[in-house]
């Protein structure tokens, strides 16, 4: 007997092939061509459609006549998304960038210069600029800056009779930590994990030793990380801190068990609300002073597009966001961003006098990429946050483990 | 007979609930307010609860939510549809070089979920499906396709030749044979192939993050990245949110076990 | 008996003799032959093709484009500007060579053997037990699929905060009992065996579930009759139940062993490869080339990746070796 066979087995075949289209036809991807919308990237999933940071920023578009179309992604993926894009012809017109990324990025062509933009940054202050200035040429402007300093608990120190003011040098700072385990209480926490967190809290001991990057085995750099194994050793540190990310040493401190933390500006709210009372002091270098600490914060930067006419409006919208009040606000936005410029910082000083020390934290501050860095820095970075966790964990001295790390950091550069 | 039932009953109930533990854990700590996440003591039970976040989560992720289902219902539908048919033409039909149509997709799944992300990635800008949520049930399929075809060649290699030389005498055309007689006696295969390509697309990260960044619904593996910003973390809102999501598709999974358990018992599939 | 059939490209063809049958052998081991010949084949083909089509877009060209990122030498401006130089072997050379390669090979098979092990047979041993079907088995098997439904960042970061040296809790219960703090995620020496542990955890599910499938394919009759020869519960466990599991542990065994090769998302949020590099797998050491650290290597990731892919083409091969031993037996 003969049967008809329904032509169905394409159909499946052809369903597939009818899916793609219609995706294909219903796909929502905003162009980046379209004169009347701009894309914008920033890493700031937290703030969502309806926050004060979007409509900011919806705002600035408005005034240069287009719509910005915003996405926020994790920071980590955002270096990434901007290489695929740009690999593809498809980089948005302007990305916030976390500052030691940047040089990666111009490195590649990718972006414009400050000059192509014709954007004017000389109110900007050199050591936060610096980060983005490769081969003499900036690409980009802080949209704020943020450091480390050291916050402690005034309850535990006040009952261990420390006074923070006596903290100057690495010596007081140790004898310190001594005075508040013996009373009981937890020494200090910090984050020492194997990404670019670990390097960041780091660096301020590192520098403020007097080593250098290009360096990573020089004694003051031994001195700085077995600073850092010393209070392991002694207790006045946990153990977790080699897994600790900024976050969770923060969450740490907050239990109260703690009576130091290393973190940042971004923490100065939740600081102010937690149960016990705080106060900050700066991170101070070996032999007294403030040493220098990492910038971290991100850079307004405009990738290279095919139409060069973009760059008028984008220029508007860069502007728009970085006048002293924009500055201001978005540093309360982000809690808190130091502006980049010394009106900025007066307006700030204004608005929150409180914020004082990390001001003065900032003005010392240096970036991760300065010196010509630049694109070295990154791999100089993974050795160093290597060698870090060699050393604590103990499979390595320090000064071994910086050995390593420097003969590391120069094969990688070749 | 009946104190032995309810023996075991203990002991599974006691398993269970050691291998749920971490999943407890998660509970525990979307109730923990912030002060308390790493107290040198931990809590067995929250205390103090707080109940924060749980409103961002029901209150912001929702529609990922909603993306996620559509996205892993998507992913079942398109995984059955390529991989039974496939499972079909080598286990009944006698595929010429079927053993190497099995090896390739063997190679297939060997590829790391980075490698084939970034080849997507470049697909999609030129057929347009970047940022869609089709463009991530195809996307994610291709994390299935290949296991499900497995399954269901194995699966379909058992059925007893009687059964398909039945319907050829009655002068079934491969394609009846196909929807008549072999799906509805692998249903077994088919639920459980719709089971990992759900389970596998609703957990699926990578593909979403590298695929459907900007996209206007994002799954919720990408919706929990809201509470990870730049230095800091909202983790009673991500554990909540990680809960929130949990607890239909587990419903879902126990009326489903209880269906599949239900067997096909009429020409079932035998050694 | 002759049979017509159309096939879907509509062409019609006579049964009988025309031509040889298919040459794979059928799974019973008896060669078949096929009256119905070419438009069989065709048949077979036209049921495949999706599958094909699919393979062909999307597995193909990502491995292209993979083997490619290894050829060259793709630095971030190369990957960029699209003009990467050709580097032959020497990213692979620059592999083989680094420090990394010795600690992740000797990690990867430590890794991969000891999860798989442990998975299986707990899978196994859970499988055979709910097998007996007493009361709420069937809901409680369907919970142990609830690890499955976590987002990998969840169940990770749950695990890494239950094993923190100071305020986990599993050390919290191990101090209770009186033992010592364990630094489960930051001594060298149990940086691994934390993320196996984790790992196992979240495998079992998947072995659990396969087994299971594969034990409810075993006939009743077989254990009825073993049961009136007088066989005890291992006996007939260990003569019946394992050997007629054979092909389906062996292909839960290669799955998994696949996919264990590929994990990264445990590892990398539980200790980021550390500390240093004793936890670091050839899989999280391509990640952590290509996207954990501030400067992204291509090239040396994607040699990683493919070394991975070969060393699951031999296993793979392995498997289709006792195959085909199992098939002529």
């Amino acid at each position: 007997m003969r049967h008809r066979k329904p032509l169905a087995r394409p159909a499946a075949a052809g369903l597939t092939a009818a899916a793609l289209a219609l995706a294909a036809a219903c796909s929502s991807d905003g162009g980046s061509g379209d004169a009347e919308t701009y894309t914008w990237w920033d890493p700031y999933p937290q703030h969502t459609d309806d926050s004060a940071w979007a409509e900011r920023v919806d705002a600035c578009g408005e005034e240069a006549g287009v719509t910005i179309d915003r996405t926020a992604s994790d920071t980590t993926d955002l270096t990434n998304q901007a290489l695929l894009a740009a690999q593809e012809g498809t980089s948005p017109d302007i990305i916030l960038l976390d500052n030691p990324a940047v040089s990666t990025l111009a490195d590649t062509g990718m972006l414009t210069t400050v000059d192509e933009l014709g954007l004017d940054v000389t109110g900007v202050d050199e050591n936060l600029l610096a980060a983005g200035v490769v081969d003499d040429a900036a690409y980009g402007i802080p949209v704020g800056a943020n450091t480390l300093a050291i916050y402690y608990n005034a309850e535990i120190l006040e009952a261990a009779g420390v006074d923070p003011a006596s903290i100057t040098d690495w010596d007081t700072l140790t004898a310190a930590l001594a005075q508040v385990t013996g009373n009981g209480d937890k020494g200090m926490t910090f984050a020492a994990i194997g990404t670019e967190e670990g390097s960041f809290q780091f660096l301020p001991w590192f520098w403020g030793a007097g080593a250098d990057l290009r360096d990573l085995d020089s004694p003051e750099a031994v001195a700085a990380l077995e600073l850092w194994t010393g209070w392991l050793e002694s207790g006045y540190a946990p153990n977790s801190v080699i897994t600790n990310s900024q976050n969770t040493t923060w969450e740490e401190f907050l239990t109260g068990e703690f009576g130091f933390a290393l973190n940042g500006t971004w923490q100065v709210n939740s600081a102010a609300e937690a149960d016990f009372a705080t106060g900050v002091i700066q991170i101070p270098a070996r032999e007294g002073g403030i040493a220098p600490a990492p910038t971290g914060g991100e850079f307004l930067i405009a990738p290279v597009q095919a139409d060069a006419e973009r760059y008028d409006i984008t220029r508007q919208i860069v502007e728009c966001m970085t006048t002293p009040e924009g500055f201001v606000e978005t540093a309360t936005t982000f809690a808190y961003y130091v502006p980049p410029t010394a009106e900025g910082q007066e307006a700030l000083l204004e608005a929150e006098p409180e914020l004082e020390p990390w001001v003065t934290a900032v003005r010392e501050a240096k970036g991760r990429t300065s010196d010509n860095l630049g694109t070295d820095y990154p791999k100089i970075s993974e050795a160093l946050w290597t060698a870090v966790q060699h050393a604590l964990s103990g499979s390595a001295t320090p000064a071994e483990a910086l050995q390593q790390a420097q003969a590391d950091a120069e094969a990688a550069l070749g | 007979m009946i104190t032995r039932s309810h023996w075991k009953t203990v002991l599974g109930t006691l398993f269970t609930a050691l291998m749920l533990f971490p999943v407890y854990w998660m509970v525990n700590v979307s109730l923990t307010p912030t002060g308390d996440l790493r107290r040198s003591d931990p809590n067995w039970f929250p205390t103090d609860p707080t109940f924060e976040g749980y409103d961002a989560a029901l209150s912001q992720q929702l529609p990922a939510l909603g993306t996620s289902l559509g996205i892993g219902l998507g992913c079942v539908a398109l995984t059955v549809v390529i991989a039974a048919p496939a499972g079909y033409a080598l286990a009944v039909l006698n595929l010429r070089g079927g053993r190497t149509l099995n090896f390739l997709l063997l190679v297939a799944q060997m590829i790391p979920a980075v490698v084939m992300a970034m080849g997507f990635y470049a697909i999609y800008v030129r057929l347009g499906l970047l940022n869609t949520v089709w463009g991530l049930i195809v996307a994610d399929s291709t994390i299935a396709v290949p296991f499900g075809v497995l399954l269901y060649t194995t699966f379909m290699a058992g059925i007893p030749k009687d059964l398909v030389h039945a319907a050829r005498i009655d002068g079934a055309g491969p394609w009846r044979t196909f929807t008549r007689v072999v799906l509805p006696v692998s249903r077994n295969s088919t639920l459980t192939v719709a089971l990992f390509a759900f389970l596998w697309a609703w957990s699926d990260f990578i593909f979403a993050s590298t695929l459907n960044r900007s996209g206007e619904f994002v799954p919720i593996t990408l919706g929990i990245y809201q509470y990870i910003g730049n230095n800091t973390t909202q983790w009673n809102a991500i554990m909540a949110t990680a809960v929130v999501a949990s607890l239909p598709a587990a419903i879902l999974l126990v009326v489903a076990q209880r269906y599949v358990a239900a067997g096909v018992t009429a020409g079932a599939v035998k050694d | 008996m002759t049979t017509t059939s159309v096939d879907p490209a509509g062409r019609a063809s006579d049964g009988g003799a025309a031509g040889p049958g298919p040459a794979a052998p059928a799974r019973d081991g008896r060669r078949r032959r096929n009256p119905a010949g070419a438009a069989r084949r065709w048949t077979a083909i036209g049921f495949a093709a999706p599958l094909l089509a699919y393979l062909a877009v999307f597995y193909a060209y990502p491995l292209w484009r993979n083997i490619e990122l290894s050829l060259h030498d793709y630095t971030v401006r190369a990957f960029v500007q699209g003009d990467p130089a050709f580097a032959g072997f020497e990213k692979y050379a620059e592999v083989f060579t680094s420090n990394a390669f010795g600690p992740a090979l000797v990690n990867t098979a430590l890794f991969t053997l000891v999860s798989i092990a442990f998975q299986y047979a707990i899978g196994l041993a859970l499988a055979v037990f709910f097998h007996a079907n007493f009361r709420l088995s069937g809901v409680l098997r369907a919970l142990f699929l609830v690890p499955w439904l976590l987002p990998l960042i969840v169940s990770s970061s749950t695990w890494a905060w239950m094993l923190n040296s100071d305020h986990g809790i599993i050390n919290s219960v191990i101090e209770a009992f009186g033992g010592t703090q364990i630094n489960w995620l930051t001594s060298p020496d149990t940086a691994l065996t934390a993320v196996i542990i984790a790992n196992i955890w979240l495998g079992v599910p998947f072995n659990l579930v396969i087994l299971y499938a594969g034990l409810q394919q075993i006939p009743a009759e077989v254990y009825e009759a073993a049961s009136i020869d007088g066989a005890t519960a291992p006996q007939r466990f260990w003569r019946i139940t394992f050997p007629l599991l054979r092909s389906v542990s062996a292909i839960t065994l290669l799955l998994g062993f696949v996919y264990t090769l590929k994990v990264v998302d445990v590892i990398w949020i539980m200790t980021t490869g550390g500390p240093g590099d004793a936890s670091l797998t050839l899989a999280v050491w391509s990640y952590r080339e290509a996207f954990g650290t501030g400067q992204p290597d291509f090239s040396p990731a994607a040699a990683i990746g493919n070394l991975l892919i070969l060393i699951a083409l031999v296993f793979g091969f392995v498997h289709l070796r006792m195959q085909r031993t199992w098939e002529r037996s």
